[in-house]
């Protein structure tokens, strides 16, 4: 699969894909969203999304094979309640070709580079791009530096990230899945631009 | 699981099973048209096209006998390995014959011209590296006693270091952490010239046909990317036409590369187009395995049987179309220089714990897999619910413990090989990333269809048990997940998780429960497959003064495979095969007493019996079964025999409670 990058986006056209079947209508209360986390192999996709869901952080990395499912719930101030389903997806290149697979129908993508990593930045644009094409056009998206905590072997200035959103229209943030920093923060800020189903 | 007719007849001869396997890949019966993803239909389309017949790997081959130990070996006959003692082959004979072959010589001296000048390196580093302070032994991190190791061979998996994952995987009972079962790839700083890397007695590499390292399991596969060169230029050397009739050899060489390779070339040169493709030259055994594009190299001193290592590296390429689908030999066309290593990063893990698995799992030479034992009514209900979901459109799903089957179930006219479960279960153990939470993963079985990908619905209930649902379509996690959550309530209604956890501590057949009375085989049925039963006082045990130790009449440990059933199942180890070191050894005779039956020169033999210092081995092969036995070496041979035959209405007896029975609607 990994080297088949001219494998056709078979599924163009058909609605659902990994989306939840009864996904139902969501009442402005209670919203349930797609979530696809991106980005290339050793970013720390998994780790933000564990550290996220069950507030864990295990420094021994381990690769994620094809994608991982899991889900939370956040509460807003507003009392509204989102709840993420999230698709962790693998970031090493065979299963590149699979990714349209998570997130087509997505309300969310999360794009991840590692800020001690030039590498994974300019990957990180090219699936900013991916999505700008084949993502539903209201997808939110955000781009997160993750490893923030380890500032003294920064390669990717703040800057870089900042611009790098601003002109593809995203929220930027840096975390530290190791640390906690700005984690919940993240998926806060992403649940606020969440469009409501009642205002739209 | 009973799959179709072929797999039990192929099973005498593991071998030829590969073989008619490779010539009819297009034909494969089991190539479920609906099984393919759509979504690759253009790939495969292409694929199809590509002929694989290009690498006649059904060329015969003769091993002659390898009798590396031949002294001790009192071969008593029933039925005796005759095998002709290979003699060592020495360098002068290489050049009284090489004389009538001037054009290879040319070509060979050419080679040797280019080469000599890395040997010269070679030696050169391999002095420095005897001091303490190189870079080859400083790196040599994770193993203790490097120092001892100078002038030995070093121990990899298949002895010391990774003793306690052997155990684990063997005696289950033993709740170990799970973060051992995975060998991480080691000694990544090693590359071809340390001497600590030479040392290793198993080497395995993958490279591709233009010589780019696809995979080694000692080093980083780039630092050796000079050595795959040297792998790949021998290779293609022989595969262009002087040894025309086979794309398999071996080369028995003494592991000082290069230079030893090129003797093996000339060794090459002299039995082009003879029966004799095995050479002798020290205790090393080269074995090439070309697939396509793809070239699998193993370089042992272990002496496994040639079939052993030859079907080990079969497994290592059916692991990497696990992962890929044999749609990769596309990217070697589209550009022969093509790098696979980054199309498998991250599967190093995967790799070496299939590596190690060579080392102490049966079902990797067996062609066969084993059950959890779990009572008769228990895997029932796993496999009722199981064929629920079967029918609503789940191609195969399987339950499992560790390595071991609780249940499985496939879709009408769909059947599972036995290597394929083998493979599917160790890439789900080694990935660390399916224990964290459900996951959804393309995966490829070999053996069902080389060519597509179907998707895994892979999620753990505890720590050991998972279930696996695999389906064609891309789309149905949601229905799958909502299957995995129907399957876990039925699961814990019907108390098969408690039982699974306890068939774990209680383990499984053990020699000590085995009765001699027939009449007290039946009661011993009624606790936990006999163990501490009544049998255990039962006056019928012989249990004189000398066989103190282990069952009856010396009986030490037994492996039966059912060849109906494509399933084994090997007693628990106990007194004396205790240490580690001992069950491989164990494990190792195994090996190569199933490679001695199933040698087609000797004919499959009916049964053999074996005495040398460490065992009498005694095995017997119906067309329903094979049984391996292993006694005290000073056991008797009646009794030995008669033993065998307690063992087989034993296993009889309890076949409910230890097989699968009945695995899918139509394999019965």
């Amino acid at each position: 699969m990994g080297c088949s990058s001219s494998v056709p986006d078979r599924n163009v056209g058909r609605i659902g894909g990994l989306n939840p079947e009864n996904g139902g209508p969501n009442d402005a209360k209670n919203l349930r969203v797609k979530l696809v986390v991106l980005g290339s192999s050793g970013v720390g996709k998994s780790c933000i999304v564990l550290r996220f869901v069950r507030g864990q952080f295990d420094p021994t990395s381990k690769v994620t094979v094809g994608a991982s499912f899991l889900s939370q719930t956040i509460a807003l101030q507003d009392s509204t309640t989102v709840k993420f389903e999230i698709w962790d997806t693998a970031g090493q290149e065979r299963y590149a070709a699979l990714a349209p697979l998570y997130y087509r129908g997505a309300a969310v993508a999360i794009v991840v580079y590692d800020i001690t990593n030039p590498e994974s930045f300019a990957k990180a644009q090219y699936w900013i791009k991916e999505l700008r094409k084949h993502g539903s056009p209201e997808i939110v998206m955000a781009l997160v530096g993750n490893k923030a905590d380890l500032h003294e072997k920064r390669e990717v200035p703040v800057q870089d990230g900042i611009d790098c959103a601003e002109k593809n229209g995203m929220f930027f943030i840096e975390t530290s899945a190791k640390t906690s920093d700005n984690i919940n923060q993240l998926f806060e800020e992403i649940a606020k631009r969440l469009p409501r189903p009642d205002s739209s | 699981m009973p799959s179709d007719t072929n797999s039990s007849s192929s099973s005498l001869s593991s071998d030829s099973e590969f073989h008619s396997q490779n010539s009819n890949q297009d034909l494969n019966p089991n190539l479920n048209p609906d099984s393919i993803d759509l979504s690759l239909d253009a790939i495969e389309n292409q694929l199809v096209s590509i002929s694989m017949s290009s690498h006649p790997e059904t060329a015969p081959f003769d091993l002659e006998e390898d009798q590396s130990e031949p002294t001790e070996q009192l071969t008593t006959m029933i039925a005796q390995m005759n095998g002709e003692i290979g003699e060592e082959v020495v360098v002068d004979e290489i050049e009284e014959e090489e004389e009538d072959k001037s054009t290879m010589k040319a070509e060979t001296s050419r080679l040797f011209k280019e080469s000599s000048s890395e040997v010269w390196r070679n030696n050169s580093e391999e002095e420095e590296a005897m001091s303490p302070s190189s870079s080859g032994y400083a790196g040599e991190r994770g193993s203790s006693g490097d120092a001892a190791t100078v002038g030995n061979e070093i121990d990899d998996d298949d002895d010391d270091d990774a003793e306690d994952e052997i155990d684990e995987a063997w005696n289950y009972g033993v709740s170990e952490s799970q973060e051992q079962w995975a060998p991480q790839k080691r000694n990544l700083d090693e590359d071809d010239t340390s001497i600590s890397w030479r040392k290793r007695k198993k080497h395995f590499f993958i490279l591709s046909h233009s010589g780019k390292p696809i995979y080694s399991r000692y080093g980083d596969e780039h630092k050796l990317a000079g050595f795959s060169a040297t792998l790949q230029a021998i290779i293609s050397f022989v595969e262009n036409g002087y040894i025309a009739c086979s794309s398999s050899f071996v080369i028995i060489s003494s592991f000082c590369f290069p230079i030893r390779l090129y003797i093996c070339l000339l060794h090459c040169f002299l039995f082009r187009g003879d029966r004799v493709k095995l050479v002798r030259a020290g205790k090393h055994q080269v074995v090439f395995l070309v697939k396509g594009p793809i070239y699998l190299v193993c370089i042992s001193c272990t002496e496994e049987p040639y079939e052993s290592l030859r079907g080990q590296l079969e497994l290592l390429y059916g692991q990497m179309i696990l992962i890929l689908t044999k749609s990769v030999n596309r990217c070697f066309e589209k550009d022969p220089k093509f790098d696979m290593t980054h199309l498998l990063g991250g599967t190093d893990v995967v790799f070496s714990s299939l590596i190690h698995s060579f080392s102490w799992n049966p079902s990797t030479f067996l062609h066969a897999y084993t059950c959890l034992p779990l009572a008769y009514a228990t895997r029932q209900a796993a496999g009722l619910i199981l064929q629920d979901t079967a029918d609503s459109g789940v191609l195969f799903a399987i339950l499992m413990c560790r390595h071991k089957v609780i249940s499985l179930v496939s879709a009408q006219k769909a059947s599972l090989h036995p290597d394929d479960v083998l493979l599917l279960s160790n890439f789900v153990m080694s990935s660390e990333s399916f224990r964290t939470s459900e996951s959804f993963s393309p995966i490829c079985l070999p053996r069902y269809n080389p060519m597509a990908f179907l998707y895994a619905y892979v999620h753990y209930f505890n720590v050991d048990t998972y279930l696996l649902l695999l389906t064609t379509s891309s789309d149905a996690f949601f229905h799958l997940k909502d299957c995995r959550i129907r399957i876990e309530s039925v699961l814990l209604k019907s108390n098969v998780l408690s039982e699974v956890q306890r068939s774990m501590v209680d383990g499984g057949m053990r020699v000590e429960d085995l009765s001699i009375e027939p009449a007290s085989i039946m009661g011993t049925m009624s606790s936990h497959l006999g163990q501490a039963g009544p049998a255990a006082d039962s006056p019928g045990r012989i249990r004189e003064a000398f066989f103190g130790i282990g069952g009856p009449a010396g009986l030490w440990h037994f492996m039966y495979r059912s060849i109906n059933l494509d399933q084994y199942v090997s007693s628990e180890f106990s007194s004396p095969i205790n240490s580690l070191r001992q069950q491989k050894r164990l494990y190792r005779a195994y090996q190569k007493f199933f490679s001695s039956m199933h040698d087609k020169g000797n004919g499959p033999h009916k049964t053999q019996f074996r005495r040398d210092e460490n065992y009498v081995l005694l095995c017997w092969v119906t067309e329903e079964f094979e049984l391996y036995a292993a006694f005290d070496p000073l056991a008797e041979k009646a009794l030995a025999i008669k033993t065998c035959n307690r063992v087989r209405q034993w296993v009889k007896a309890v076949e409910n409670d230890i097989f699968l029975l009945g695995a899918s609607p139509f394999s019965w």
